[in-house]
């Protein structure tokens, strides 16, 4: 059976496809239009999986749509009427939004792939969620917790899935807390407060986080209530869900915190402002750490199992994901590569699979490499067409010559393979660098990333290894597989992976196995035999505002327009070092 | 090389009819435009929003020319594409810097209220589907959009004569727009010799075409809009009430999924 799962039309627009119950293909739509979180309608991602396995859109069985436009529509309708007369700035907006295209996804859906809009099936947001979550983790039972912003009503739900020795599959959803009280809505609402970008700035609260005190957590809890049933609520006087669509939060949240800071406001963390907000993040994500602790813990009690799988777009969130770890009772943790909204599209053709169509379950290859392969041999031919330095090596010796260069203190573009899906670069589409010195991550910052002070690098350690250097708890090294949690660097190593030991000590280390990336487990031993330190700095291979790389002219670009000194895509390697015998292009233009 | 050289030896200009200078030749609509540049511009707080705003759409540009730059498959335009975007690159880091000093000395808040006023020159690629352009048809969309944008530089900086570091600003990018003008109306004449004259009226016609359909959304925007307003204020006030009187019935807290559904 050939089903084909979509994303899209919020942020993180994917495509999905699963081919007898196995991912074929999978890949981000802003990875191949080149705009970030490209929400547009997938259809380079559709494209590429189609085209990946051979396909036209008649030879698909169905298309799942990641959730229920109708339903949504409902939940859009009735907060603005519950808002009136307040949200009649929103109205308009929001009807022009929705009745444009989104309402009707099913025929349009139908009408870009030219397949009957019978073929086309939309579930449930969050039962795409738990589907990505449970269906791609290698568990047979476990407990499941989804949350996010808001899907159609549902912002956090907690069930259960099986996967039964007759091949059937189950996957439960048994509560759900409803819009507006949202846990992702309430972390969305304090990074805008902090004057960066929702959907894209979270990541820049929790780094934020550690340079600050919870001081203003008793006011945070003004914000976020117990319910008494053991879930929670908003104080909506503190939120503006409809009046103020962009930054979410009300007049009193401001008389409470004081003034929100500007986006274009530098944060001086030696100030008296850049500490309070500082002390605001950290106070936030303390509350988003207890609230979710809380709830995995209540799961745990009452479902008893061992394995939970986390989903959603707060379960990027690798220090609550690290605490969960510890103190909710659950031995292992899951956490899909794309627990966002992208990987709903894979999750949304997996539930069709097993659930819908109740086809026997079958085991999901345990790694995030679904994208496009990158051709070395256009490498080749680029570089050598603006006189750069370029070689085509064997395995082994180009391993050596890049764990060399590492030692070196050398900046390496790493391409290998298929494109990860999911937000972070697991080792095929990374920039890699010696890990030991703070003046690394400085210049990476300055030369490479331009991003804030305040974000760490993240470090990629071999899975025999990662013990010696990083406090894991057990299962710590399963959630550290996709780079999911975060967790203590050993305090006898901080000084030497100072650039990646954030200023709390901690790191979210991406832990791997041999199996996973067999080429980079290879340099890391490679560079350990130089340095003594397996362990390697991985950030993602982009430049700020721009997607992670997909092929190689965009890893080539990247890598001539930064300070990265050595690119290797399959078995080429590019430094910039120039061909004297000719004169270069560049001198040219 | 650096840009100065390159302006007095414009690339490829060996043999090629230089291009049109627009900022040195008359402008009437310029001169007509007077009263709305001195308007937008004399406002502190709205010179600095619009400042951020091309900070965003050179940024935005830059991301489209290194596109480019990786879609084609001319090596002596890959490097001018990259090299492209360098400046672009380093223009909305200028508009930014001096966006945000003046926002700093007005503790200015964020922007918002005064619709966004793009002229043609500013919109970056305009949406054009880099993967299906042939290198001239760029180049011609390119050397007019570089055009439009260096005549527009130059009455904004007439327009900010009082500010001399925003002036400055506008006249210091207007030299790189008067370069990237240049060469790319020279990688035309490389690429494309003989048919110059028509790519760039088939460019003048898409300009045209995508400045009516801009046109032409931003109107059915505003007449669905006032529409939906009216309706609201007209239609909606009993569904309201009972939607009110229902949320004053939800309890916050768990629901049982597939209990109280709302489908």
């Amino acid at each position: 059976m050939k089903i084909l799962g979509i994303s899209g039309h919020y942020h993180d627009s994917a495509a999905a496809l699963v081919i007898d119950g196995l991912p074929v293909a999978a890949v981000q739509e802003e990875r191949l239009s080149r705009r970030k979180n490209d929400a547009a309608f997938p259809i380079a991602a559709v494209e590429f999986c189609l085209d990946h396995a051979g396909l036209s859109p008649d030879d698909l069985d169905a298309v799942i749509f990641y959730e229920r436009p109708t339903l949504k529509f409902d939940r859009v309708l009735t907060t603005l009427l519950q808002g009136y007369p307040r949200s009649w700035r929103s109205y308009p907006k929001a009807m022009k939004n929705m009745l444009g295209e989104k309402l009707w996804v099913r025929g349009l859906i139908a009408s870009e792939l030219g397949i009957p809009t019978r073929n086309v099936r939309c579930i449930e947001h969050h039962q795409s969620h738990a589907a990505a979550a449970f269906l791609t983790a290698p568990t047979q039972e476990a407990a499941i917790l989804t949350a996010d912003g808001v899907g159609e009503w549902a912002t956090l739900t907690v069930g259960r899935g099986a996967k039964n020795a007759d091949g059937s599959t189950e996957i439960t959803l048994l509560r759900e807390l409803r819009f507006p009280h949202s846990l992702g809505l309430f972390y969305s609402a304090v990074t805008s407060y902090l004057g960066f970008a929702v959907n894209e700035g979270e990541y820049k609260v929790m780094g934020l986080a550690s340079y600050g005190q919870p001081t203003w957590l008793y006011e945070m809890r003004r914000l976020l209530r117990p319910a008494g049933d053991g879930a929670f609520m908003l104080d909506m006087d503190y939120f503006d869900f409809q009046g103020r669509v962009e930054s979410g939060f009300s007049d009193r949240f401001v008389d409470l915190f004081g003034p929100p800071r500007r986006s274009w406001q530098p944060i001086d963390l030696t100030s008296d402002e850049g500490r309070r907000y500082a002390d605001i993040a950290a106070s936030a994500q303390r509350l988003l750490e207890e609230v979710m602790v809380g709830i995995a813990t209540d799961l745990q009690r009452e479902t008893g199992l061992s394995d939970l799988c986390l989903g959603g777009g707060v379960a990027l969130n690798g220090v609550a994901n690290g605490r969960i770890l510890n103190e909710a009772g659950f031995k292992r943790l899951f956490v899909p590569s794309a627990p966002g909204d992208a990987g709903c599209a894979l999750g949304a053709a997996l539930y069709a699979d097993r659930v819908l169509f109740e086809r026997p379950h079958r085991a999901v290859p345990d790694h995030p490499f679904w994208g496009p392969q990158p051709d070395d041999a256009q490498l080749l031919r680029i570089a050598a067409e603006d006189r750069l330095t370029v070689a085509r090596t064997d395995d082994s010796s180009l391993v050596e010559q890049v764990a060399d260069a590492l030692a070196r203190d050398q900046i390496v573009g790493w391409v290998e393979g298929a494109l990860e899906f999911g937000p972070r670069a697991l080792g095929h589409r990374s920039i890699l660098a010696a890990p030991h010195d703070a003046a690394m991550r400085d210049r990476l910052n300055r030369d490479i990333k331009y991003r804030e002070e305040f974000r760490p690098f993240a470090p990629v350690v071999a899975a025999e290894h990662a013990d010696l250097f990083f406090d894991l708890p057990s299962g710590g090294a399963r959630l550290s597989r996709f780079m999911s949690g975060v967790f203590p660097v050993r305090p006898e190593w901080r000084e030497r992976l100072a650039a990646v030991t954030h200023v709390d000590g901690t790191a979210r280390v991406q832990v791997l196995d041999r199996d996973m990336a067999p080429r980079l487990h290879a340099l890391l031993e490679a560079y350990g035999r130089r340095s003594g330190i397996p362990v390697l700095l991985n950030t993602s291979f982009n430049l700020a505002g721009e997607p992670i790389v997909n092929n190689v002219a965009e890893a080539y670009s990247t890598f001539r327009r930064c300070g990265i000194d050595l690119l290797v895509a399959g078995n080429v390697s590019v430094t910039k070092a120039r061909d004297a015998a000719a004169p270069s292009l560049e001198m040219v233009a | 090389m650096g840009t100065e050289s390159l302006r007095e030896n414009p690339p490829g200009g060996t043999g090629t009819k230089s291009p049109p200078q627009p900022r040195f030749m008359a402008d009437p609509i310029g001169i007509l435009l007077r009263p709305l540049h001195h308007l937008i511009w004399s406002n502190p707080q709205r010179r600095a929003r619009k400042l951020l705003e091309f900070a965003e759409v050179e940024a935005s540009g830059g991301r489209d020319l290194v596109r480019a730059a990786e879609l084609t498959p001319d090596p002596l335009l890959r490097a001018r594409y990259l090299h492209h975007a360098r400046d672009e690159a380093r223009h909305a880091d200028m508009f930014r810097a001096q966006g945000r000093a003046l926002r700093g000395s007005l503790n200015d808040g964020e922007s918002g209220g005064l619709a966004r006023w793009a002229a043609p020159g500013e919109q970056g690629m305009d949406g054009l589907d880099l993967a299906h352009e042939t290198d001239a048809d760029l180049l011609a969309f390119l050397h007019l959009s570089e055009s439009a944008a260096a005549r527009d530089f130059a009455r904004y900086a007439r327009a900010t004569r009082g500010d001399a570091a925003t002036s400055g600003l506008f006249r210091r990018i207007l030299r790189d727009e008067d370069h990237h003008m240049r060469y790319t109306h020279a990688e035309l004449v490389r690429v494309a010799p003989g048919g110059t004259r028509r790519r760039l009226w088939w460019a003048r016609l898409r300009r045209l075409w995508k400045a009516y359909l801009r046109f032409a959304t931003a109107l059915a925007g505003l007449i669905a809009g006032v529409v939906l307003t009216l309706q609201y204020f007209l239609l909606l006030p009993p569904f309201a009430w009972a939607a009110k009187r229902a949320a004053r019935r939800e309890r916050p807290g768990w629901v049982d999924v597939g209990q109280g559904r709302r489908r």
